[in-house]
């Protein structure tokens, strides 16, 4: 199966996870482009400067995937299916079966190209050629000691998302702001902790509560563990005394449940959200490079209104490695730099072919 | 403040140490007194109606501790503070006291209700003097009168000192039997220290362990650590205590071994609340912990902790610090330390 193939077998599979937004084999295969500057370079040598390379594809790529949300690691399967790879999944221990309907959705001759488990076996180290982890600072770091030197290394570490709203008088931006914050619970790193509003942010987080508690009626939270349930509602707690004592604090929330939440907080300091659907409203800091220094490292996306590239150039030199349209935050493109970073190029390895002077161009 | 303090306190006195009294009508008149002088608490309840019932009785969220000076008396009144451990990051929180009448009362009689012997006690703790801020050493120090007398091994700089082990030597040989106090993590650090040692401990030894194992880093199953009760000191699961109790409360909850319940005494009552809902949890049920201590007079009697627990026929069961309450971003939930297989 030629790389085009594989591309046009991981559109048609990609069409049953619509959250993983519309893709084609055109798209794909824009990604090859991108970042090895040919599709075809898979599998036939290309002109590289004054010689020729062709790209190698690890023969197994290790996934090691945290269980916030199956679109990281989805995306990051699919990654190395397009590049022709053996991919095997190391899943969270209560699974991911979006990864199993996945490649129930794939021709044999792919599906035979994933292996998923919830343990470790350690062979799987010992196959890999590459190694690509999503997990907290701790676990990238674990594995990453265990990586061998000529083993291909990706590490995903944490990450903390906001929005930040420059000119929205008619906040046409709240419904967009809303769904960033719920969709897939708010537990991916793309998710926003906080909108920063320049203007009026207490109206923004009365529209933005009234929008959370429609997306809520029309895709409700799932169920919470009793220990993700606690910690909305202690959070709440805390804030609401402390709204109880400052004017700057208010707690907008749904009613008799935990499902969503709306805190408008002008005290200074980036906020960190309990995640599944609470998330800040803040009045944009005249100094905003002071406030996000210390969450500096951490920080993944900003999802911005309105998207003009004079305010993505205000916002380029933040820390952030995303800077896209409120309402958008957890749709990426293909070619997107996850972390800063190429997908593929830290994957692949080149062969170069320095041809005499009878191989002409 | 100062009359309807000591007014209040007298009869929580009388509650404590004879049980005459109404755990309710207590608990309403505190509050009263406590909506009223405690300014903070006091804006948070304006939002609450009045309570009928001591369930009804809003209460205050552990972290408010950190944020606010919780108390009914001002500054130049409060004679002890307590630090918590801060080990969120988020800073540590500060319970003042007007005095310590209350709180050691409620320590003595709490422990006088376990039926423990009058022995020497061996406090795995700092002094009260290098640790002034501690409540534990304080705890420690309120028991020295049912001691028959106190030895304090841990020093300013929070090590084990090596006089322990010839002090547990010493009670061996002299078949006198003593009690060894102090958090989960110092009994760990002890046990590690005296590896492949034994003191086999004299009958009616015991020990009470407390705290977890804060900002350590370092876990191990209850079970495991009472194995090791057994290996070093030669105490059956039995003979080791836990306590529940935090830098917030004045009271105390204990446990006697494995897979029994916490039960605290008449003048502190817990409830285990659906954090969804907020609704107590049936018999059998998890959810988290709301303590209602009486004895917290100068502050506030009703805390909403971030522990979840089981509830029992009498008392419950602890699940421990909720994990999902500790900061976190985006990866977290379902981190697992990878193990290979």
């Amino acid at each position: 199966m030629n790389t085009e193939e594989r591309a046009a077998h991981l559109a048609a599979a990609i069409a049953h996870f619509p959250w993983l937004g519309e893709t084609t084999a055109t798209d794909l295969l824009a990604l090859l482009t991108a970042e090895l500057g040919d599709p075809q370079v898979l599998e036939n040598f290309r002109w590289h400067g004054k010689h020729l390379s062709r790209a190698v594809a690890p023969a197994v790529i290790l996934h090691i995937i945290s269980g916030n949300t199956p679109a990281a690691g989805l995306q990051s399967l699919i990654r190395g299916l397009l590049l022709g790879s053996h991919n095997l999944c190391k899943l969270p221990a209560a699974g991911l079966p979006e990864l199993l309907q996945f490649r129930d959705a794939l021709p044999p001759e792919l599906a035979a190209r994933v292996g998923l488990a919830t343990h470790l076996p350690a062979e799987w180290i010992e196959r890999a050629e590459a190694v690509i982890v999503f997990g907290n600072d701790e676990t990238v770091r674990q594995f990453r000691s265990l990586a061998r030197p000529e083993q291909a290394f990706v590490g995903h570490g944490h990450k903390l998302s906001f929005g930040i709203v420059f000119d929205d008088p008619k906040l046409a931006s709240v419904p967009g702001a809303a769904r960033d914050a719920s969709i897939f619970d708010q537990l991916g790193c793309l998710s926003p902790h906080v909108f920063y509003i320049a203007g009026d942010a207490f109206s923004y987080a009365i529209r933005l509560a009234d929008e959370m508690e429609k997306f809520d009626a029309r895709e409700p939270r799932r169920a919470l563990s009793i220990a993700e349930a606690n910690a909305v509602r202690n959070r709440r707690a805390e804030l609401a005394f402390r709204a109880a004592n400052d004017k700057r604090i208010a707690v907008l929330q749904s009613a008799g449940t935990t499902s969503w939440t709306v805190v408008f907080d002008a005290t200074p300091e980036f906020p960190r959200s309990p995640l599944n659907r609470f998330v800040f409203v803040k009045p944009l800091p005249a100094d905003l490079a002071a406030e996000l220094a210390p969450v500096r490292r951490h920080l993944g996306a900003i999802g911005m209104w309105t998207p003009s590239i004079e305010n993505a150039r205000k916002l380029a030199a933040l820390g952030a490695s995303r800077l896209c349209p409120i309402g958008r935050m957890q749709l990426t493109p293909w070619t997107w730099h996850q972390d800063g970073q190429p997908a593929l190029t830290p994957l692949v390895r080149w062969v170069d072919f320095e041809a005499d002077d009878r191989v002409t161009r | 403040m100062l009359d309807e303090y000591e007014r209040l306190e007298a009869e929580l006195l009388a509650f404590i140490r004879a049980d005459r009294g109404e755990f309710n009508s207590l608990a309403l008149a505190v509050h009263r007194f406590q909506r009223q002088w405690n300014r903070p608490f006091a804006n948070f309840c304006a939002a609450h109606a009045e309570p009928r019932d001591w369930r009804e009785i809003p209460a205050a969220p552990q972290s408010a501790f950190k944020h606010f000076a919780l108390s009914v008396a001002p500054p130049e009144l409060i004679t002890k503070t307590f630090h918590t451990s801060g080990t969120t990051g988020e800073g540590f929180g500060r319970h003042a006291f007007v005095n310590t009448r209350l709180y050691d009362e409620a320590v003595r009689a709490g422990w006088a209700r376990l039926g423990v012997p009058k022995l020497p006690h061996f406090a795995l703790v700092p002094r009260p003097a290098e640790a002034p801020h501690s409540s534990l050493s304080h705890m420690m120090s309120a028991l020295e009168p049912l001691a028959s007398e106190t030895h304090w091994f841990i020093d300013a700089r929070g090590h084990l000192r090596g006089e322990l082990a010839e002090a547990l030597r010493d009670a061996e040989r002299n078949e006198k039997s003593v009690a060894l106090l102090g958090t989960a993590l110092a009994f760990l650090n002890m046990f590690e220290k005296f590896a492949g040692e034994k003191f086999r401990l004299a009958r009616g030894s015991f020990a009470m362990e407390t705290g977890g194992y804060k900002g350590s880093g370092r876990d191990i199953p209850k079970s495991e650590l009472y194995a090791r009760f057994g290996e070093t000191l030669d105490l059956a699961p039995d003979a080791v205590f836990n306590e529940y109790g935090m830098t917030e409360l004045s009271s105390q909850f204990y446990t006697r071994g494995l897979g029994r319940p916490h039960e605290g005494p008449p003048w502190v009552r817990a409830v285990v609340f659906d954090p969804e809902t907020g609704a107590e949890v049936a018999i059998g049920g998890a959810g988290v912990l709301r303590i209602f201590d009486l004895a917290n007079l100068a502050s506030v009697l009703a805390i909403e902790t971030q522990d979840l627990a089981i509830r029992r026929e009498r008392g419950f069961e602890l699940l421990g610090r909720d994990p999902g309450a500790l900061p976190r971003g985006c990866s977290r939930l379902a981190d697992e330390r990878m193990r290979v297989s």
